[in-house]
């Protein structure tokens, strides 16, 4: 699994320009710019309904831009369906975790991805393959599980949220979404759950963090960038700002000061 | 469940324990173990009444009677793993029996091509009925409308005195063939030796990543069992003129369907879509081809049930795969344990469930009870099914509880 295929120098792996989509006549998204570069861990923040949900389908392929350019990894992509975003590297963790219900953690872990015997035998499941690689990427994120064949449904949150993270290290993408990790998780379970993303930014991948949070995105971002509205208001290089420059991007209060804007350039 | 008639706190709590342990427990056994104690309990009772209901006689023609049923809920269980129903599957199977019989007799053509139109005219039209429900009309009213436009196709595919005799023709042979003991025999011993090689390799391949258990636990004792129990229902169906070819016909498409829906890809695809057809989508599963493949399936199962069943019936009729055919396949997949929601079930439940229904009818039959018994009787085990099972996948007995 090398990453060989990355451009040389420091070109971003994710490049969207002036992004727009329209539901009806309302405006999601205005013209968004957003760029990460490997190892990088981008958080976005914003307000109900600023864009932050349409941008991560739009990057996740689960709709359309109206207008507006996705790089991946210098390649300009059309991300028009799940499977192009992912065979495009990018790999989206919803906050709803997408598992189904009635399958099991490593049938979850793999699924769209299953490790299979050749055609003759119907694309047999290599069933020991997945569930041994199911361990060493459950180990090696510290997920403890009871049983890999139970379904998922008699699972704990954590435990959940554990899986569909895990996920993103299957394919091997080189960007991952996370939209809303923390969201539904108490204190211990954040705190790992923002431990793996710092080791998914160890990896290499670039990180896109969804987030209300201003705790966590303080805690694991690189740089922040602030949705209002349907454009964006505001980038933060990390130590750039203070907690009270994050909350009124978010709630409009510095819209008049450009200069809040931080320097883009570490 | 009024508060006025709660007991006190403390004895609610332990009993709650007690049951729902007892109901956690259940809700991790497998599906098909209740299912398997409610047929034991049938049997008990009608061979109280009768001892000549367990006998090999009508054993066998217990298990004759139920083909046709079992292949049909065959099909209907690919469709409710996918979360969709079928109610044409029945008519269809009498439509792809007259075009059997069309092809076969009318026409003279070789058996082999009557079976291949047959199917493929099965397939078709449930192909046009999965294009129609990924459109976006609800699957129970495509199959329903699809009901009846069969019931009226099958009135154009039949002649003019809609009655095709089938007696004396290749087609009789399907119900009429039976493999000799002997050679029945033979065959159950490949079959042991196909599952105790199969339980091998995979014991082998988990081995090989150090995960495997003892030989003895994955692979002997289960082979064993398997060929124990292979042998004993070879020896009962066929001691009367050998293994008649709808049981293999059925034994067949089981296994290839077990292989398939658990052994590969597209099984775990299916029951993914069953599942939660968002999170198959978004994990790059093709949801609309899956829910096509469930469909054609279905088409041709209902072919193969309505050829066995013609050729048991000796002819094709206007009442081809009317009655109650298909709230029979219908029940038999959810008695079986198949959830009417997607997603859970196994293709087991089409033999156990329409096992449970045949043996009610055939039971009734057998004592002269009157039919309104079995009507009876089939309703209650159906509603009991579906209770059991809504109280396992919730896990307790209390509505609205987790």
């Amino acid at each position: 699994m090398d990453r060989d295929d990355r451009p040389g120098g420091e070109g971003p792996l994710l490049e969207l320009t002036r992004i727009s989509k329209h539901f009806g006549g309302v405006r999601a998204l205005d013209g968004v710019d957003l760029t990460v570069s490997a190892g990088e861990v981008v958080a976005l923040i914003g307000d109900n309904g600023a864009g932050k949900s349409t941008l991560v389908k739009i990057m996740s392929g689960v709709e359309s831009p109206d207008s507006g350019e996705i790089r991946v990894r210098g390649r300009a992509v059309r991300l028009d369906s799940p499977r192009a975003a992912a065979e495009a590297g990018i790999h989206t963790v919803f906050q709803d975790l997408s598992l189904c219900d009635n399958l099991d953690a490593v049938q979850n872990l793999f699924l769209g991805h299953e490790r299979c015997g050749p055609s003759w035998t119907g694309r047999r499941v290599r069933r020991h393959v997945m569930e041994r690689q199911a361990q060493q990427i459950l180990e090696s994120l510290s997920v403890k599980l009871r049983s890999l064949s139970a379904p998922v449904s008699e699972l704990s949150g954590g435990q959940r949220q554990g899986i569909a993270i895990c996920r993103a290290l299957i394919s091997d993408p080189a960007v991952v979404l996370l939209d809303e990790p923390t969201a539904a998780l108490g204190v211990s379970q954040r705190g790992e759950v923002l431990d793996l993303v710092d080791r998914l930014r160890e990896q290499g991948r670039g990180v896109v963090v969804i987030s209300h949070d201003i705790k966590d995105v303080q805690r694991v971002a690189d740089r922040i960038v602030a949705l209002r509205l349907g454009s964006k208001v505001a980038e933060f290089a990390r130590d750039g700002y203070a907690a009270s420059d994050l909350v009124g991007a978010m709630t409009g209060a510095h819209e008049r000061h450009d200069d809040v804007r931080s320097e883009e350039s570490r | 469940m009024t508060t006025s008639t709660r007991p006190p706190v403390a004895p609610a709590a332990e009993r709650r324990t007690v049951v729902g342990h007892a109901i956690e427990r259940a809700a991790r056994m497998p599906r098909s173990i209740p299912v398997l104690v409610t047929l034991a309990l049938i049997w008990a009772v009608f061979y109280s009444q009768s001892p000549f209901y367990l006998s090999f006689g009508n054993l066998t023609n217990l298990t004759l009677q139920i083909v046709t049923t079992a292949i049909l809920s065959l099909g209907v269980v690919f469709v409710l793993l996918v979360g969709e129903i079928d109610l044409s599957s029945a008519a269809l199977s009498g439509v792809c029996a007259a075009v059997a019989g069309t092809v076969v007799v009318t026409h003279g053509l070789p058996l082999a091509v009557g079976i291949a139109t047959a199917v493929v005219v099965g397939m078709v039209v449930t192909f046009v009925e999965a294009q129609v429900i990924i459109f976006g009309v609800p699957s129970l009213i495509v199959t329903l409308g699809g009901m009846v436009i069969l019931q009226g196709l099958l009135l154009v595919v039949l002649p003019e005195e809609f009655t095709i005799s089938i007696a004396g023709t290749p087609l009789a042979s399907l119900a009429l063939t039976a493999v000799p003991a002997g050679a029945s025999f033979a065959l159950a011993a490949v079959g042991a030796l196909a599952f105790a090689g199969y339980r091998t390799l995979l014991h082998r391949e988990r081995t090989s990543t150090g995960s495997g258990g003892s030989v003895l636990r994955s692979v002997a004792a289960p082979s064993v069992a398997a060929a124990v129990g292979l042998f004993a229902v070879v020896f009962v169906l066929s001691r009367q003129r050998g293994l008649p070819l709808p049981v293999l016909i059925l034994a067949g498409m089981l296994l290839v369907a077990w292989y398939w829906t658990t052994q590969t890809r597209y099984g775990t695809h299916l029951y993914a879509v069953g599942g939660d057809r968002e999170a198959a989508q978004r994990a790059g599963i093709p949801v609309r081809r899956m829910v096509m493949y469930s469909f054609l399936v279905l088409g041709a199962c209902a072919a193969v049930a309505g050829m066995v069943d013609s050729s048991r019936q000796l002819g094709v009729s206007a009442t081809s795969g009317a009655g109650p055919l298909m709230l029979n396949a219908i029940a038999a997949a959810v008695v079986g344990g198949t959830s009417l929601f997607g997603g859970r079930g196994s293709v087991w439940s089409a033999l156990l469930g329409s096992l449970v229904i045949g043996s009610i009818s055939n039971g009734v039959q057998l004592l002269g009870l009157s039919t309104e018994v079995q009507f009876f009787a089939t309703g209650v085990v159906l509603v009991l099914a579906v209770a059991v099972d809504v109280v396992l996948s919730r896990g307790s007995l209390l509505p609205g509880r987790r």
